[in-house]
């Protein structure tokens, strides 16, 4: 018992729960304004972490100076894949209408596409570097650098990006598009454009978590699908579009999963994981801040 | 006159599938094995997600299931009594969960389905690590032509059970779902009912088919019999075919398993990138699959 009271735990829990919450922001935001289930948002981490893995393993580059070419070439994508793919199929009233599936399916085809060509690339091997690893103690909780660094890197972003969505006129739109989106486009907002900087910044705020997960854990092609199904389990706890219950669920969920197996073992992490998954799907499918009836 | 057409197409594949392993090599018995498998998985799989529109991510856990039943039940009863048991287990696992997962609508079933398959791979594996066999060695399992030969039966009842469904009431019933579930509800389609019954109708088969497919590999391993390409495979070859009805799995099936074949030994990547590519732009280009834009060009000449 002495072990769960500890500040270690705490400070685990912490960072779990502080990248749960940053990885399911990008989802977020794409799945409020567009009502897109993005499956390979875990991919485009993949792909911030091997920016950020090959940067400093050749050029000695720090994540934290790389992580904006990460963000930058997975915004870049998600330009790309909206106007290549998306752009079209959300303005026809004939596919908008099964979109929602057909995202789905899309973009889990994506996803495997992204695996696959990393594991040519790349080799499936697991990869690391060591980057502000030495251990600092801070009031008796022993810490690496490196996450202390993710810890506040990803208070900052969720700071920031509360503030943008109050703020900035993009996001106030971008708000103004989750509430509603016919209404929004009646008022004057360019839908499009901003359907376009949406894209970019869900999949930037990946290619980020992917590269500041990099200086932690290691890295291989197949690394996203667990992100992709934590943030999926973190937006619908929160409520889908709901950007503070979002960052609320992703700590929670860290709490959850380091304490749940601080109290049993780390053989049941997946089962947990999964059974929170599905148990809030069939009993709170609308979330626990959530309004939105996704239930018959 | 198209009746006996049928007929004799059918007589004639019959004939022919029954002599395969004498005409070819081992090699391609295992092939004819493998379309065999993936035909009738997704037979199965279109009667909930083709004609229901519950489109599901996660058939592997009928699979799975099924292998696992009928590795437990290995050396205890004979393949004629285990088989049936695996397929048993799980429609009854189907019937079970049928009612509050198929509550949840749309794209969340469709996650929910993926979750759900993980989840019983997770339980099963810890099942097995707490009973201290983390990989069961299976011997003297049956030959590959005797496991082929009850495929192929499989995949001829999976198929004739999707011609059934879609011509039966379920059937009807399952379309109008697909197409507006609350007014079929309103103009008094047991809905409820008929998804429970479409779901345990596509997990039957599938239960069957992992118990019969386990013993392809002398060792079981949960990791590899809930794999969740199984699913995925199942999903984009019933896209790309069509899922509206019987025709468009056997065409999907076929030309995934060339394309398998050809590329998988070399670059098993090229051919996961392939599939990934095709399952776009059909979702894209031809959501109805090849059969559908064949009949729509043929409507439309």
């Amino acid at each position: 018992m002495q072990v769960l009271a500890s500040g270690q735990l705490l400070f685990s829990a912490l960072v779990l729960g502080a990248t749960y919450a940053l990885i399911a922001l990008g989802l977020n935001l794409v799945y409020g304004t567009m009502r897109l289930l993005n499956v390979a948002h875990g991919d485009l981490a993949m792909l911030g972490a091997y920016v950020a893995y090959w940067l400093f393993t050749f050029m000695t580059v720090p994540p934290l100076v790389s992580m904006f070419l990460a963000i930058v070439i997975a915004a870049g994508l998600g330009a790309l894949a909206y106007v290549g793919i998306f752009r079209r199929q959300l303005a026809e009233r004939t596919t908008a209408g099964r979109l929602e599936a057909n995202s789905l399916l899309l973009f889990f085809g994506l996803s495997v596409i992204m695996q696959n060509v990393a594991s040519l690339a790349f080799t499936g091997s697991l990869r690391a570097y060591q980057y502000l690893d030495e251990v600092l103690t801070i009031g008796g909780v022993a810490m690496t650098g490196n996450r202390l660094v993710m810890l506040l890197l990803t208070i900052g972003v969720c700071a920031a990006l509360t503030l943008f969505l109050r703020l900035n006129i993009y996001g106030l739109a971008i708000k103004a598009l989750i509430q509603n989106r016919d209404a929004a486009a009646v008022v004057g907002v360019n839908v499009e454009r901003v359907q376009l900087v949406t894209f970019s910044l869900g999949f930037g705020l990946a290619g980020l978590a992917g590269a500041l997960i990099s200086m932690t854990e290691q890295i291989s092609p197949f690394m996203g699908f667990p992100f992709t199904i934590a943030a999926f389990i973190v937006i619908i706890l929160g409520g889908l579009g709901n950007i503070p219950g979002g960052i609320l669920a992703g700590l929670l969920l860290g709490f959850l999963e380091v304490y749940g197996v601080a109290l049993t073992s780390p053989m049941y992490r997946s089962v947990l994981l999964y059974g929170v998954f599905v148990g809030v799907l069939i009993l709170r499918p609308q979330g626990l801040f959530g309004l939105r009836r996704i239930v018959r | 006159m198209k009746i006996y057409l049928t007929t004799a197409a059918l007589i004639t594949v019959v004939v022919f599938a029954l002599f395969v392993p004498d005409l070819v090599g081992a090699y391609y018995v295992t092939v004819a094995l493998n379309l065999c498998m993936w035909i009738a998985l997704t037979q199965s799989w279109i009667i909930l997600s083709g004609m229901g529109g519950y489109i599901s991510l996660g058939h592997v856990v009928f699979f799975g299931l099924g292998g696992y039943t009928s590795v437990l039940l290995w050396q205890l009863v004979p393949l004629i009594i285990a088989i049936p048991a695996a397929g048993a287990v799980a429609g009854i696992f189907a019937l079970v969960i049928g009612a509050p997962v198929l509550r949840v609508w749309g794209p969340y079933f469709v996650i929910l389905t993926f979750g759900l398959a993980e989840l019983v791979k997770y339980v099963v594996l810890i099942t097995e690590t707490n009973l201290g066999k983390s990989s069961r060695l299976l011997f003297g399992t049956p030959e590959t032509a005797e496991l082929y030969y009850v495929m192929f039966g499989l995949a001829f009842v999976a198929t004739v059970l999707a011609w059934l469904v879609r011509r039966s009431r379920l059937g009807q019933g399952l379309l109008a779902i697909r197409e507006d579930e609350p007014t079929a509800e309103t103009i008094g389609v047991p809905v409820t009912r008929y998804k429970v019954l479409a779901y345990a109708l596509s997990a039957v088969i599938p239960g069957m088919v992992g118990g019969l497919m386990v013993f392809r590999s002398s060792y079981f391993e949960p990791l590899q019999i809930f794999n969740p390409v199984v699913s995925f495979n199942i999903v984009t070859m019933a896209i790309i075919g069509g899922s509206d009805d019987w025709r468009g799995p056997i065409i999907g099936c076929v030309f995934l398993v060339t394309m398998y074949e050809l590329l998988w030994a070399n670059v098993p990547e090229l051919y996961m990138i392939i599939v990934g590519l095709l399952l776009v732009g059909f979702v894209l280009f031809a959501p109805m699959g090849i059969v559908g834009r064949v009949t729509m060009q043929r409507n439309n000449t």
